[in-house]
């Protein structure tokens, strides 16, 4: 076959491109809404983890964060994916919901630590000049604390995003047509593997660049104020 | 523009990068590096044109050892079954060492030429593979199953249509249940992850060669039954080994040992030992 030929039957064919499109919607479907679930519960997972009793012992819901942390962290995400789809809920039909949640709950184990090192990174005396002035706990923390936090948070955010993004490559294992997925259906059905692989490749580079690119404008963005 | 040009050129580079690791690692045989960088089909062409495979001491063999009792995980957690004794007595045969690798189904063809001499895999022989590789003489006849739960009111063609189907990527099974009207197919990376999802009721049906089927509903005997194809109007298949397009050297002598191995009655011995039991 000459490069013309395997580029048609590995995108032209049989409206082969639409098998592409179709699994990067799927990707993009399961790394957003993974991606809020694990923003979300992170978020709560980091503030467990920080919090601690007036005498400055760490609470009971600190070693419940560590322990899901500890946990996630320990064990490989495709093997969480099976676990998701084969045992927790195998009675759901809907692939992408259980994919989504499987990544989510992986993803706020590390949004966790990322959130929390955003906040350990906020100077003490931010929290103690919050308090000296009257200022209780948790509204120093959300007035105070946080915003600053969140330029610590944001570069690395956007890299757990685009790791999240490429991790849900391995969806097929649980028979959802992801774009990695497709390419792998269309190199069993032209027996060609070059075209499939790098035009797949190609399509995550493009969206992830886009990605970065994006993420980019926020951080220049919120470092404006940086400058006085 | 100048930013485009670095874009570009950056572009360029990564996929250059891409194909040059890619063509390093995937040509184990010299035969196949000087074609490389075309991908698979060439240095399969290459191959074709420069030696046999017979020339090797030792016979890379691919398997996806999923497809009990053709092959499956043996106790040792190498590939055990059907094919494999056939492949080793058939390597006993050509005087040459037999290793087997176990790899996705899927990639089995596009790896035949680069990562692997042979393919055994109860591969049937369809006029797409013939394209890309050289079959044996076929070696055994088998006709799809379809895998339906008990309770099923699945029983005739007419009741695929517009069915959650379970299949295994790549596999005959996998043809046939996405040209079914309506159909909406599941491909999985193993047979029995297919049956497991019937199981938890994801899929309507799985179908899947013959031998594997009766496999898996044996091991679920109360929930499941395995339908014969013929009732759907599925076509009879044989299945058949692998070989680099072009090689006919190599053809030739699996076909010579495979037919010496069928009137010394070893072949018979293997399949009652595999497939039929005792």
């Amino acid at each position: 076959m000459t490069i013309g030929e395997k580029f048609t039957a590995a995108f032209i064919a049989e409206n082969r491109w639409q098998l592409y499109l179709k699994g990067l919607g799927i990707t993009i479907e399961i790394a957003f809404f993974a991606a809020i679930i694990g923003l979300m519960l992170g978020t709560v997972l980091a503030l467990m983890n920080l919090s601690t009793h007036k005498n400055g012992k760490p609470a009971v819901v600190h070693y419940l964060a560590t322990a899901y942390v500890d946990i996630i962290r320990g064990t490989p995400s495709v093997l969480q994916l099976l676990i998701m789809w084969f045992i927790v809920m195998k009675s759901s039909n809907n692939g992408v919901l259980v994919a989504s949640l499987s990544f989510g709950l992986n993803s706020a184990a590390y949004v966790s630590e990322i959130v929390r090192a955003g906040i350990l990174a906020v100077d003490k005396g931010q929290m103690e000049a919050g308090r000296s002035l009257g200022l209780t706990k948790g509204m120093t923390m959300r007035y105070v604390v946080l915003p600053q936090a969140m330029k610590n948070i944001i570069p690395p955010m956007g890299n757990e995003f685009i790791t999240l993004l490429k991790e849900t490559a391995i969806v097929g294992y649980v028979s959802l047509n992801d774009l990695t997925r497709a390419a792998n259906l269309i190199q069993s059905r032209t027996y060609e593997a070059f075209m499939p692989l790098i035009g797949a490749a190609v399509i995550y580079f493009v969206v992830i660049k886009a990605l970065t690119l994006a993420l980019g404008v926020l951080e220049r963005r919120l470092r404006r104020s940086d400058n006085r | 523009m100048k930013k485009l040009l670095a874009l570009v050129l950056t572009g360029v580079l990564g996929v250059s990068l891409l194909t040059a690791c890619g063509s390093s690692s995937s040509a184990p045989s010299a035969a196949a590096e000087t074609a490389s960088t075309e991908g698979e089909a060439a240095s399969v062409e290459a191959e074709a044109s420069s030696g046999s495979a017979l020339d090797k001491d030792t016979l890379i063999i691919g398997t996806n050892a999923a497809f009990p009792p053709f092959e499956y995980a043996g106790d040792d957690g190498t590939p055990a079954g059907f094919d494999i004794d056939l492949i080793n007595a058939i390597g006993e045969k050509l005087g040459k060492k037999v290793e087997v690798k176990d790899m996705e189904f899927d990639s089995l063809v596009a790896s035949i030429g680069n990562k692997i001499d042979i393919a055994i895999a109860g591969m049937t022989v369809t006029e797409e593979r013939q394209k890309m590789v050289d079959f044996s003489d076929s070696y055994y006849e088998a006709v799809q199953n379809v895998i339906v739960a008990k309770d099923s009111a699945i029983a005739s063609a007419d009741d695929l249509k517009n069915k959650k189907i379970g299949v295994q990527l790549g596999t005959t099974g996998d043809f046939i249940a996405s040209d079914i009207e309506g159909s909406e197919v599941s491909q999985y990376n193993k047979a029995v992850d297919a049956v497991n999802d019937l199981l938890n009721g994801r899929v309507d049906c799985v179908i899947i060669d013959a031998n594997p089927a009766q496999e898996f509903v044996s091991q679920h005997a109360e929930e499941l039954t395995a339908l014969e194809g013929t009732q759907f109007g599925f076509e009879t298949e044989n299945y058949a080994i692998a070989m680099p397009k072009g090689d006919t050297a190599l053809v030739e002598a699996v076909n010579q040992a495979l037919k010496e191995l069928k009137e010394d009655g070893t072949f018979d011995k293997l399949v009652a030992a595999n497939i039929t039991g005792e």
